[in-house]
């Protein structure tokens, strides 16, 4: 499949940088915009990442707030909650990797699969559909659903006599979990299969036409031409969603909170919120903040270094 | 040692009273050469239909007729209520702190002056500045307040009725009471838990108790569990408001009680899902017997309420008089703070900033400032009765419209409550008329009991520490948390399985910072920085005298 990729155009060879940038200056200008945001809200924030290393007070400031080394990095690595929290965090995020990325993928190749453009268009929309509500909406209509008793989802269950009492589906932790997981799965598959049909898309038509032609079942078309067509694709998706396995996503875990199931929700950013920025404690809450991009970036490193071992194309 | 601290504080006292007699106040001001700015925090409480808390008719009347007058610009900043601490923080941050930082919760504006949020200041030059405001301090006996590790920080505004609040009360099913053959409404502990286990089985309600999700500091107070007479330094170390007193024998019989009232079927299975806006819905569709909420002149839900139950009676739970030997309860209640905000003024503010903002606090404490502020325009936002007291328009929604609780946010800098009349006045402004059943006498004979009680020595403050306190601010956040986790699950738990799970619970929130908050607090005790028990006599009230 690798050979028959055809290979963009050089710009390098044909122009210079001065050239390039007459000729498509309105292009330069617009990307101004996105390197700006990212300049300003990525990069000029670096230089507060020195309050991990001061008992920062916010009415002192840097200048008067006193450096204490390494200290913050012990009391956080020393504290219990910082371990549930961060053991949590590895647990569901790996399970949320487990169970939400493939979904998008499954699912681009059953949308690819439609014939019918109409019912096809319906279809995507729908799914694109819950990535648009916020996590506050979604919290509130899965706690209309699934409450234990007066849940409509365990009322219809029980009325119809297939269960005796409610299945406590956000109320018992390991329930939770899975109702937790389902949900983001359901909030985001749809969103996700954007980029896989965008890739899909990609694959040259005579390759399905060649195979029809061969015989190849339906079946076979999906498993020798799209899924090796997007192989690249899953791969630095997979990298990207690897650098996530130490992040946290604090709107989701609150709207889903209560107290019976803590042991499962104090997850990272839980833990962020509750003792540092509610407590005033920023550098404890930037010390954790940058454990977790450390751990994720190394872990984007490592994972990109193995794709590349393997003959794939990887991130950079 | 106290006695010392005592005699350093009266003289003290004696000697800032000089400056004040002497000032004249605002007869003495003049406006400022240059134009001072000063920021003011207002609470943005997220309301509907309430006009932009920052910028607003009465906004801007504050700015013609106080900041006009004295070359002085009143801007206000936003707090969202539900986010003091970080709001303050992240404004702390970025050096824009307002002139004037105010809160009511005694640990968090000592944590400021820990800090650094605060400035200090000689109350000498408060006194000169503002002596109306002072001089009402001073009366109050609330100067002690105003200190921290020795220095001045505050000063305090005024919350009449603070030992005697009267504004929150509960209404209970009196119609239900009276099918299960009540002609009362039960106060105890173990007479309430009966009439709600009668309630049940009747089957009038499912889930009489109802219940709802812990929230914060505030919940599960346990006043009326705590066995009398109390030593001082243990009141000291555990009877807190903000940190719930986890392992403590009080808080033990509190949620002892919360354990049956769950096992027995009497509080909502779904109670720590049920928010307060949940609560009130169970109880206007007849879910639950009792729902607590401040009165005021336009009560919605109440009109909600009669709506959907034409036929329903309601009654004013009474004040509790009687010891509960049975239960382990008896008529104990915590006061509120004998000052109602703290307010102090910012680090980075300039000494005519400071001043300014002393002006604003003096010039809203005059009587014909803060009437009119309190209540608007007369004919659009208020209206005098027969008696010639002011009653507020409660439905006007014209260009005078006030802010959430009659502008209240912005007038709690000098005032807690409006005053118009006597108690019983007051009391009769603060409630609809209208509705098929007036409560007014009843909240008045209400609030005379509540004085018999609090004279019977059943009003308990909390004790307020005149330091920093370290651990307190280290694991507040943390314990609170904690604590809500744990409460669930020990209301949730078999009978059988309740006192092994309360010592293990008990055990792992000492572990997580409780051990160290109680030992500072001691500490601080033992070392005179505390305020003091008061004499919590604890007899039977007899209601006849």
């Amino acid at each position: 499949m690798r050979s028959n990729k055809t290979k963009a155009p050089s710009l390098r060879e044909h122009t210079t940088w001065k050239k390039a940038f007459q000729r498509d200056w309105h292009l330069y200008l617009m990307l101004l915009i996105p390197v700006a945001l990212v300049v300003i809200f990525n990069y000029a924030a670096y230089p507060g990442l020195r309050m991990v290393f001061m008992d920062y007070k916010p009415a002192k400031g840097y200048a008067g707030s006193k450096w204490v080394g390494w200290a913050t990095f012990e009391k956080v690595f020393r504290d219990k909650d910082f371990l549930r929290a961060l053991k949590n965090s590895l647990i569901f995020n790996l399970l949320d990797l487990v169970v939400s990325f493939p979904m998008p993928i499954i699912l681009a190749l059953m949308l690819n699969e439609l014939r019918f453009p109409r019912f096809k268009k319906v279809t995507q929309t729908i799914l694109y559909l819950p990535h648009f509500l916020s996590w506050v909406i979604v919290g509130s209509v899965a706690y209309q659903l699934f409450k234990p008793s007066s849940g409509i989802v365990n009322v219809l269950l029980m009325k119809w006599g297939w269960i005796s009492e409610g299945i406590p589906f956000l109320t018992e932790k390991n329930h939770w979990a899975v109702t937790y997981l389902l949900v983001g799965v359901w909030q985001g598959m749809g969103w996700g299969t954007i980029i896989y049909l965008a890739a899909i898309t990609g694959i040259s038509g005579e390759l399905y036409e060649a195979a029809m032609i061969d015989g190849a079942s339906r079946m076979q078309r999906i498993w020798h031409i799209t899924l090796p067509g997007i192989r690249s694709t899953i791969v630095v998706l997979l990298i990207m969603n690897l650098g996530k396995i130490m992040g946290s996503n604090y709107e989701r875990l609150d709207v889903f909170a209560n107290t019976q199931v803590r042991d499962y929700q104090y997850q990272l950013a839980i833990y962020i919120y509750e003792k540092g920025l509610a407590n005033s404690k920023f550098s404890m809450a930037t010390a954790v903040g940058l454990f977790q991009s450390m751990v994720g970036l190394m872990l984007v490193l490592i994972s990109d270094r193995f794709a590349k071992a393997l003959g794939e194309d990887g991130l950079m | 040692m106290k006695k010392m601290l005592s005699l350093v504080l009266a003289a003290a006292l004696l000697l800032s009273l000089v400056p004040a007699a002497m000032a004249d106040g605002m007869a003495d001001w003049e406006p400022f050469a240059e134009n001072v700015t000063i920021t003011v925090p207002v609470y943005d409480r997220g309301q509907a239909g309430v006009p932009n808390v920052e910028s607003n008719y009465w906004t801007d009347w504050i700015q013609e007729n106080f900041g006009n007058k004295y070359n002085i610009t009143v801007k206000y900043v936003a707090i969202p209520r539900t986010s003091v601490m970080e709001k303050y923080s992240m404004l702390a941050a970025g050096e824009d702190l307002p002139t004037i930082l105010m809160e009511y919760d005694y640990p968090k504006v000592t944590q400021w002056a820990a800090d650094g949020y605060l400035a200090t200041f000689d109350m000498a030059e408060f006194a000169k500045v503002a002596p109306t405001y002072y001089n009402r301090m001073v009366e109050n006996n609330q100067l002690t307040y105003t200190q921290i590790n020795g220095e001045t920080y505050f000063a305090a505004a005024l919350r009449p009725y603070y030992d005697t609040t009267y504004t929150f009360q509960t209404f209970v099913r009196m119609d239900w009471l009276e099918q299960i053959g009540y002609d009362h409404v039960p106060v105890t502990t173990t007479e309430y838990n009966e009439a709600m286990l009668k309630i049940k089985e009747a089957g009038i309600c499912e889930y009489p108790a109802g219940g709802v999700m812990v929230t914060g500091v505030g919940s599960d107070q346990n006043y009326a569990w705590r066995t009398w007479p109390l030593d001082e330094k243990e009141w000291a170390m555990y009877g807190d408001y903000n940190t719930p007193a986890l392992g403590w024998e009080p808080n033990y019989k509190l949620l002892k009680n919360e354990n049956y009232k769950f096992n027995a079927g009497l509080t909502n299975p779904e109670y720590y899902l049920t928010n307060t806006e949940d609560e009130k819905t169970n109880f206007i569709n007849g879910k639950s017997y009792s729902y607590g909420s401040y009165i005021s002149a336009n009560m919605d839900w109440l009109t909600a309420f009669y709506e959907a139950n034409p036929d329903a009676k309601l009654a004013i739970a009474p004040v509790n008089t009687k010891v509960d030997e049975q239960a382990g309860s008896n008529p104990g209640y915590r006061t509120d703070n004998p000052f109602g905000m703290m307010v102090g003024f910012s680090n980075f503010a300039t000494p005519e900033q400071i001043k300014a903002a002393w002006m604003y606090m003096e010039w809203l404490t005059q009587d014909e400032n803060l009437f009119t502020f309190q209540w608007g325009v007369e004919g659009e936002t208020f209206k005098y009765d027969d008696k010639g007291l002011p009653v507020s328009v409660s439905d006007y929604n014209g260009d005078y419209k006030m802010g959430y609780n009659n502008n209240k946010d912005y007038w709690c800098i000098t005032v807690e409550a409006r005053q118009a009349g006597t108690i019983e006045d007051i009391i009769s402004n603060n409630l609809p008329h209208d509705l098929p059943q007036d409560f007014t006498e009843d909240i008045i004979a209400w609030y005379h009991d509540k004085e018999a009680v609090r004279d019977a020595g059943w009003a308990i403050d909390n004790a307020k520490f005149s330091v920093a306190m370290e651990a307190e601010a280290e694991y507040q956040t943390t314990l609170v948390n904690k604590y809500k986790e744990y409460r669930d699950k020990l209301t949730m738990c078999a009978p059988e399985e309740f006192d092994a799970l309360y010592e293990q619970y008990a055990q792992e929130y000492l572990d997580a910072g409780w051990q160290e908050i109680i030992d500072e607090r001691a500490e601080q005790y033992e070392a005179g920085f505390s305020t003091h028990l008061l004499n919590v006599t604890a007899e039977e009230v007899d209601l006849s005298k």
